[in-house]
């Protein structure tokens, strides 16, 4: 109930508030190499745990940072970027993100844009990155200076997922920028949940009726459960004593995703 | 028998795959047309593929010939089964840098990503090549970069 706005059942995202968790995603255009960068990174640990009704796939990797063991959850779209759009539960409880393009094609860069508004829209604070892949194709791009992460002020990397330039610094890195945001988040946003999920255990007990209304409202269209967590909606539906309808709203548009999909 | 495959290919009437090799005794150079059989415009390509790389009368020529090639002439004989030209059967493979992939179907960008992986695998360093280095570091100078044209036209975007 409290975790709605992630709810994926066969996920848990409750453990990425654990110390030694985290949660690390990943964002980009179809085929500019996601899943080949995890690849080169993870090596023989490299096995992807797939969620296809969600269009999702999880890789998990144990990590050192400093003296201590960090379990990474590394989530990687599987085809949920065509919509243009991710699902809230992607964003939900991110330590990290990890933004790819394709050196190659202009357009991968170009939507970069909208990915990173999308990602702040959800998750304002957390550390970010640009990563310009497929080097190895050509390498004078190194040549070349790409503004967009300067602009937002985000690390960039150079890498090749094929010959392994700077894979896993950059994930080194970001593991550790992860980590060491889940130690001092800046995030509004997750103090914000915390106090809703609280609530909504308080809640539970005396609202268990509400359920059902909740079930049966009609699916939202995604352009209006994207705001659904924004703190000021948050607060509205809090306050209102009507959380259990946020709850809902959220899961109908797991439903929503899944039906546009076979749509196609 | 001992053969070296040369070129592989595709023909549409009567459906065949067409494998061109070097027969490594006599140094002769062969054109083997291997009947395509039990396949229509709905059959799945990849089984069809593996089946014939396996096939007892073939396989021993084919052993070369990497599967998912056969798999691809299998895809365009289908295609060209399902009505569509050679032409549309052939760029429907090729890469155009300015298209949306996003926009794709998951079978249209499985081709595009095919195509893609040629290059991977021609750049890719393997964990057993003996230069191969985990955490492989480069830095590129910053200080002489120019500005990249990507950025040029529609600066404002960001």
């Amino acid at each position: 109930m409290a975790d709605d706005v992630g709810s994926i059942p066969e996920l848990d995202q409750k453990k990425y508030d654990a110390d030694e968790q985290v949660k690390i995603i990943c964002l980009g255009d179809s085929a500019v190499g996601k899943s080949k960068l995890m690849e080169r990174f993870l090596l023989d640990e490299f096995r992807p745990q797939q969620l296809s009704t969600y269009a999702l796939t999880l890789y998990k990797h144990k990590a050192t940072v400093g003296s201590k063991t960090v379990a990474v959850d590394f989530w990687d779209t599987a085809g949920q970027e065509r919509f243009q759009s991710m699902h809230p539960s992607y964003y939900h409880k991110a330590h990290a993100c990890i933004m790819v393009f394709d050196v190659q094609r202009k357009i991968t860069y170009k939507n970069l844009a909208n990915w990173y508004k999308e990602l702040r829209e959800y998750r304002p604070e957390i550390p970010c990155c640009v990563v310009a892949n497929k080097i190895d194709a050509d390498l004078k791009v190194t040549q070349r200076s790409f503004s967009f992460a300067k602009k937002q002020g985000l690390p960039f990397y150079f890498v090749s997922a094929a010959d392994g330039t700077n894979v896993v610094k950059m994930f080194r890195e970001m593991i550790k920028r992860a980590v060491d945001y889940k130690l001092n988040p800046s995030d509004f946003m997750d103090e914000v949940m915390e106090e809703l999920e609280n609530f909504d255990l308080e809640k539970k007990e005396e609202n268990s009726e509400a359920d059902e209304n909740g079930l049966s409202k009609p699916p939202q269209q995604p352009g209006s459960t994207l705001r659904l967590i924004r703190p000021a909606r948050v607060r509205d539906q809090t306050f209102s004593g009507n959380s259990n309808s946020l709850a809902f709203e959220s899961s109908d548009c797991v439903a929503m995703t899944r039906k546009s999909k076979d749509n196609r | 028998m001992s053969c070296e495959a040369k070129r592989c290919g595709v023909r549409f009437s009567p459906p065949s795959i067409v494998l061109m090799y070097v027969h490594t005794d006599t140094k002769k150079m062969r054109k083997r047309i291997i009947p395509v059989r039990n396949f229509s415009k709905y059959s799945d390509c990849s089984v069809a593929a593996e089946r014939l790389k396996n096939h007892p009368r073939h396989r021993d020529y084919l052993r070369q010939v990497p599967q998912s090639q056969l798999e691809k002439l299998h895809i365009i004989l289908r295609d060209h089964m399902q009505g569509s030209s050679l032409e549309d059967i052939l760029a429907s493979f090729r890469l155009d840098p300015e298209e949306d992939l996003n926009k794709l179907d998951d079978e249209e960008l499985a081709r595009k990503k095919g195509q893609m992986d040629r290059l991977f695998e021609r750049n890719r360093k393997r964990t057993d090549d003996p230069d191969f280095v985990y955490d492989l570091e480069v830095e590129f100078d910053k200080s002489n970069q120019e500005k990249c044209s990507w950025d040029e036209e529609s600066d404002d975007e960001f």
